[in-house]
């Protein structure tokens, strides 16, 4: 050895592992991806419930409103009247309780309504003209969504004033008036001509074809069915919905001192419970059983805390008339569950007979839709007008939507078909009309999707309700509203199913750092394909299902 | 959340653990927090080769990587050396496995806590000598299976963290990778406290060793702790505790039937495990 030295370098490391490509690992990629929450996929408007819901947790009201109506531009009446699917199927209910969705809507929808939040003008105002038929939820809602295109629309109501069902049928301790009016106002100061107090028929269309280039007819159902126990001409049976009009109207039809109702719908609760408010004795005799009754229990409960008494499960089979009353004479009947849907078919149950006495008998059986002047120009079927998919007639350039072609009777469902019986009027106009629907592409996010360590329980909260011996006094609104600190705590516990709230959780449980927030990226973060090695972490600590994985084949 | 992404990002990408590894996950949550003035020293472990194939390193810092006997007092030695040329700001920080912390480093981390050295321990417990084929270490705990305990390990898990509570030692907690904001805090507060040995114990499910998916080592983690198997805590002095996260209802069944090294438990086998958890936690909470 000739007195060399080795030099041991002082230091070793040349560089950093982040040269190295370690993404050549994995076999799968996680994705972030807005992904359909059950509520919105049961949503008879498709509205962005996450989204909107999140924006009040953010307390971005306004922006929440905005959300809310682009499918819907009423969401004060929206938010006392829907049947609410979306709270049935919330990820939230097996675990502590639904979110209270329709609470907060009505929230946002009140307080559009107190900051006189209006609709921007539409941006474009084209020379096409639609003539609306009908004033009421499907109508507003089709009127509303041509408008925002720069469609020129004229509605037409048979009625001194618009809102329909909202403003001639839910009684004002539902849904007060001035509800309906500053939301029906606020539709048309965008620009919708109004033509009320004129009710059109089948005869008109000539005319109408003449100065529009569509017709939408959305004039509701509004022929009450009878019972053929019942004479048409006996005063003291009434029908439902025009004894709720005469409420509305404030000259109430005469009752006499008992009421019996018959039915098991919304529109029976509220003839329930607008005779209670009159004072009198009031009995309702349901077909179904209080489980499969077509009002929502909330509404059942309320008629039965104001003193009504509900029989379930039977029907009348005779009448006598017995010195100016009369006497309903009943049987106890169970529905036959071999049947169709939509079919009902009670069967008697012998030795359950009993009988009920009534001044006057108020019938709220359903409604069909009045036809006979329209049915020389559009095809109907089953009593109601008949449309494709597409929401046309039989007759090229009319279109239907709502209680006059549809026997789902919700107004929810009526805002919704009105929303998309426009897009397709557009079309027919030949708008180019784009609607993106969320859930053909992705999965919907399911409770097992919901990592719910986030999300520590809390118990749910509904509107407060007056006491049912103060209510019954009067016509005042019965739900109080909620106040801010509860909308926010129902907000709050909003899993917001498949909406990413930008929690960073993603990008914390990478051991690889190869989730970044990107405010370039469309769902805010990056995944950084050169190092993500396909763990999965991120999607498994993603609280609320906003990521899916992508498979590569390499 | 409470845990904020350090951006200084003193813990790289390209590193070599296996995909979901929850000693990376730990190691960003650790090095981001205590920054680029420090000293990382390493023994065998798979923290080695995470900390990069050489000339390449993970780490941001200078990482001293020593035997396995030494990390305690390889860490107290250069601590010495920097406090006598005078920097006294530089933290040093002995990351080791728990091979390197309850078996085969234990003489040298306890000499160097009954010294008092001026150091931040901490021991990534994944409860077994994973980087070598999963044997067992006196961190595995009760019955589970490893490569050297076939019919599942017959002695419990040793008690390290009381162990170091015992040398009165300054600072000593109890974390994991399921708690982010909590391990970090931690590892601040360990930064905080000058002038002796700190020591930290981090639960890190191991994803092959375990034999759970890759995806759910944060979550094993967090049914570790819910499960009242390992409660998170802390103690000041060898005497002030301080209980962060305890069992919340899970039972050790939860949490040994996602785990592959359980697989072999009979249902009486879980109830003695729960014995040994319900006593352990009992005697725990009396500190409290």
């Amino acid at each position: 050895m000739s007195g060399t030295v080795k030099r041991v370098p002082s230091i070793w490391t040349t560089g950093s592992t982040d040269i190295l490509n370690t993404g050549t690992w994995r076999s799968a990629i996680a994705v972030h991806e807005k992904r359909p929450a059950p509520c919105y996929g049961v949503c008879p408007v498709d509205g962005d419930i996450p989204v909107w819901v999140q924006q009040v947790r953010n307390e971005k009201f306004k922006e929440a409103w905005q959300t809310l109506v682009e499918n819907n531009p009423i969401p004060a009446a929206i938010g006392r009247t829907c049947h609410r699917p979306c709270e049935g199927a919330c990820n939230r209910t097996d675990f502590d309780g639904a979110v209270s969705i329709n609470a907060l809507e009505q929230y946002i929808g009140d307080m559009a309504i107190q900051e006189g939040w209006a609709f921007p003008a539409p941006s474009v105002e084209l020379d096409q003209k639609v003539a609306v038929i009908g004033g009421g939820p499907a109508g507003l809602s089709c009127a509303y969504q041509l408008r925002r295109k720069g469609i020129q629309v004229t509605l037409f109501d048979a009625n001194p004033e618009l809102g329909g069902v909202l403003r001639y049928g839910v009684p004002e301790y539902r849904l007060p008036k001035k509800m309906v009016a500053a939301e029906t106002q606020r539709i048309v100061d965008l620009g919708v001509e109004v033509v009320t107090g004129r009710k059109l028929t089948g005869a008109d269309v000539e005319e109408l074809e003449r100065d529009y280039s569509a017709i939408f007819i959305a004039f509701g159902a509004h022929e009450p069915k009878r019972l053929s126990q019942f004479s048409k001409n006996d005063k003291r049976a009434l029908d439902g919905i025009a004894f709720l009009r005469s409420v509305r109207l404030d000259a109430p039809a005469e009752l006499g001192r008992k009421v019996v109702v018959i039915g098991g719908g919304s529109v029976a609760m509220d003839v329930a419970g607008s005779a209670l408010r009159l004072g009198r004795q009031t009995e309702i005799l349901a077909l179904e059983g209080r489980e499969v009754m077509p009002a929502p229990e909330d509404e059942i409960e309320d008629v039965i805390e104001e003193g009504a008494l509900l029989i379930d499960g039977a029907m009348v089979k005779t009448v006598e008339d017995v010195s100016g009353r009369l006497l309903l004479h009943c049987i106890k009947v169970e529905l036959d569950q071999n049947v169709l849907p939509g079919i009902i078919r009670p069967i008697e149950i012998a030795g359950t007979e009993f009988i009920l006495e009534a001044d006057t008998v108020i019938l709220a059986v359903g409604q069909d839709p009045e036809l006979t002047d329209w049915k020389d120009r559009v095809q109907v079927a089953k009593g109601m007008v008949k449309i494709d998919e597409d929401y046309r007639t039989s007759h090229a350039g009319i279109f239907a939507a709502g209680d006059v072609a549809s026997t789902e009777r919700f107004v929810s469902t009526a805002i919704g078909d009105g929303k998309r019986a426009a897009n397709c009027i557009a079309r027919h106009l030949g708008q180019l009309v784009v609607v993106e629907d969320a859930a053909v592409e992705t999965k919907e996010v399911t409770f097992e999707d919901i990592n719910t360590f986030y999300f520590p329980n809390q118990e749910p909260g509904e509107r407060d309700k007056v006491d049912a011996d103060v209510r019954i006094a009067g016509f005042a609104e019965i739900r109080l509203g909620l106040s801010d600190e509860q909308a926010l705590n129902q907000a709050k516990r909003c899993f917001s199913c498949g909406s990413c709230v930008e929690c960073d959780n993603c990008s914390i449980f990478c051991p690889d750092m190869a989730i970044i927030k990107d405010a370039d990226a469309p769902l805010y973060y990056k995944v950084l394909e050169q190092y993500c090695k396909g763990c999965g972490c991120c999607l498994e600590e993603c609280p609320r299902g906003a990521m899916g994985v992508k498979e590569e084949k390499k | 959340m409470g845990y904020e992404i350090n951006e200084e990002k003193v813990f790289n990408s390209g590193h070599a653990a296996c995909p979901g590894c929850s000693e990376a996950l730990a190691l960003r949550f650790i090095l981001n927090t205590l920054g680029k003035d420090a000293i990382a020293v390493v023994p065998p472990s798979c923290i080695a080769i995470i900390s990069g194939p050489q000339p390449l390193s993970s780490m941001s810092i200078p990482v001293y990587q020593t035997t396995l006997e030494a990390s305690a007092a390889s860490a107290a030695g250069i601590k010495r050396a920097l406090i006598s040329k005078g920097n006294n700001h530089t933290n040093v920080v002995a990351i080791a496995g728990d091979g390197g912390t309850y078996d085969i480093g234990f003489q040298a981390l306890s000499a160097a806590a009954e010294r008092n050295e001026d150091i931040i321990y901490i021991c990534l417990d994944n409860e077994g000598y994973m980087n070598t084929g999963t044997q067992k270490s006196s961190a595995t705990p009760s019955m589970a299976f490893t490569t050297s305990t076939p019919a599942g390990k017959l002695s419990p898990k040793k008690n390290v963290p009381e162990i170091m509570v015992a040398h009165n030692i300054p600072y000593m907690a109890t974390a994991t990778t399921g708690y982010p904001d909590d391990l970090a805090r931690k590892v601040k507060r360990a930064m905080e406290i000058k002038g002796g040995l700190r020591f930290i114990n981090i639960l890190t499910p191991c994803l092959a060793g375990w034999g759970i998916p890759d995806s759910a080592g944060p979550k094993t983690s967090r049914l570790a702790v819910q499960s009242g198997m390992y409660p998170l805590y802390e103690v000041e002095n060898g005497e002030s505790y301080t209980l962060n996260y305890g069992p919340n209802g899970l039972s050790v069944a939860d949490y040994v039937t996602t785990q592959k090294r359980y697989r072999h438990l009979l249902a009486e086998d879980i109830e003695l495990i729960q014995a040994e958890v319900d006593h352990s936690w009992e005697r725990l909470q009396k500190k409290f």
